[in-house]
């Protein structure tokens, strides 16, 4: 099978000449059609600008870009993303909000609005169509933002540090709620993240990157079936997992 | 407080009320003459015994001003959509925004008399003229200035720069563009009397020059209270509209 995303020999630099920063170094991997990757790392390590890379936002200087078999390098639509603040527009309904990516893509907005209403009844927001970001709590605004990422059905979904900015109880909410829509949406999902035992509990597999530059130190596949009950975490197995790649980011 | 909104209207009523029995206080015993400082109660006897000049002089300050103020907005909008689009035209066309922002605009109404006469057009153009800065630098600074995740978050669903900015740079800097009519629109003002009092026939700037020409300064100070309350209540008018429009950016503080 061939992979979703291909990344062969990657190399980013920021800035020119001797005061330019190599962010990543020869960064190979391979991600399949449906498979969650978490990509886990010290802070600055790079793993922001290798989900850059794959979303077309930052130009590699060496290096290939391939999805689904054909070469990309710019920002291309079949990817959905989510940052770790949900951006919504202070002046837009929820729908709104949710709808502004087809609006972009000239889209037919109208045919669209049905998917969004499913959405947001996906995430629990049902009721909330008419009302404005603000009037929502930040679990309930990166909802929102998740429905946006996923309204043009994109192939892949890139998260960057998604959940970061919320509380633990509410985290653990949107584990599960992140699962489902997975499951249901059938996206190939590569996760950033410093949380491994985020990482561990989503993802098939677990990228460590060392940093400056970063490089893919290791790998670890995660072998429990999706998807996964939020007491997995509870398990010898899981706290192996935990436990094995923290020491492979600290050394 | 349960009555905290009608003491918000009454203190500062109030406060003119004392502010203006010290002043007629302080003339009266003074003896300062009418002609150097006019006491209150000559200014009120000025707006009653000419009620239909100033009313007439003050329609014609009005309808330049905010004509000149009108035309500063659309303009100041209109270019900053170009300006925020490209950094090339903005460093090209900018800096010398800013070169004719530095010339005092009051020396150019001879100039803008010269040739349009002494009718309305130079005093709308000193309005515009000095009004439209104001509202532009903001409004083009909040389109300039998105947050750097917003703008890749838009660019991941393959938004173009054209459509970034109309989507989301243009009515994200709506509260600055209101919010800086309140500056343009007393600049107007300011425009509109200076023009009057070099290049024109009538307007309050004329009624001021003229009347203390004659030593008439409780005329003059009638002008001055007109223009301020007249650009006060128009303010007012305009924080009403602002809070219709963009409320949603003034949500923390409703």
């Amino acid at each position: 099978m061939e992979p979703a995303i291909r990344l062969c020999g990657i190399t980013v630099r920021y800035g020119n000449g001797d005061g330019g920063l190599v962010a990543v170094a020869d960064v190979d991997l391979d991600v399949m059609p449906g498979e969650v990757v978490s990509i886990v790392g010290k802070s600055g390590c790079g793993k922001t600008t290798l989900l850059k890379v794959i979303a077309g936002l930052v130009k590699p200087v060496r290096g290939e870009l391939v999805l689904n078999g054909h070469k990309a390098n710019t920002p291309h639509r079949g990817v959905g993303m989510l940052f770790q603040s949900p951006l919504l527009l202070p002046w837009r309904t929820v729908i709104k909000n949710i709808l502004l990516p087809i609006e972009v893509l000239n889209g037919d907005v109208r045919s669209y609005l049905s998917r969004a209403y499913e959405l947001i009844e996906k995430v629990g927001l049902k009721g909330f169509e008419n009302s404005y970001p603000w009037e929502l709590s930040g679990g309930m605004q990166q909802r929102v933002a998740l429905c946006r990422a996923l309204i043009h059905k994109p192939s892949t979904l890139l998260l960057d540090e998604p959940f970061s900015a919320l509380d633990a109880i509410t985290r653990e909410e949107m584990w599960g709620l992140l699962q489902e829509i997975i499951e249901y949406e059938r996206c190939t999902t590569v996760l950033v993240t410093h949380d491994v035992r985020e990482a561990v509990l989503l993802s098939d597999r677990v990228v460590v990157i060392s940093g400056r530059p970063g490089r893919v130190r290791s790998e670890v596949r995660v072998d429990f079936r999706r998807p996964r009950g939020l007491d997995i975490q509870y398990t010898k197995e899981f706290n192996d997992y935990v436990a094995m790649i923290k020491s492979l980011i600290g050394d | 407080m349960a009555s905290g909104k009608k003491f918000k209207v009454i203190n500062p009523l109030l406060t003119l009320l004392l502010l203006g029995i010290a002043w007629e206080l302080v003339i009266r015993v003074s003896n300062i003459p009418n002609y150097v400082l006019p006491p209150p109660s000559a200014i009120l006897a000025a707006f009653g015994s000419y009620p239909w000049y100033l009313t007439y002089n003050l329609a014609e300050t009005l309808t330049s001003a905010l004509i000149g103020l009108a035309i500063a907005a659309a303009f100041s909008l209109t270019l900053s959509i170009p300006l925020a689009y490209s950094e090339a035209v903005r460093e090209s066309v900018y800096p010398l925004i800013t070169g004719f922002n530095a010339i005092p605009r009051a020396a150019l109404v001879p100039l803008l008399a010269l040739w349009f006469g002494l009718g309305a057009a130079p005093r709308v153009l000193t309005a515009f003229l000095i009004a439209f800065f104001p509202i532009l630098v903001p409004t083009l600074t909040a389109m300039i200035t998105m947050e750097k995740e917003l703008w890749e978050m838009l660019q991941s669903f393959g938004a173009s720069k054209g459509q970034i900015l109309i989507k989301v740079a243009v009515p994200r800097a709506m509260p600055y563009f209101l919010s800086s009519l309140h500056m343009g629109l007393t600049s107007a003002f300011v425009g509109s009397v200076i023009a009057e009092m070099v290049a024109s026939d009538r307007g309050l700037g004329y009624v001021i020059l003229s009347s203390t020409s004659r030593l008439d300064t409780p005329l003059a100070f009638a002008c001055l209270i007109l223009l301020a309350l007249t650009t006060f209540l128009i303010s007012k008018v305009l924080s009403l509209v602002e809070r219709r429009v963009v409320g949603w950016a003034y949500r923390v503080n409703i």
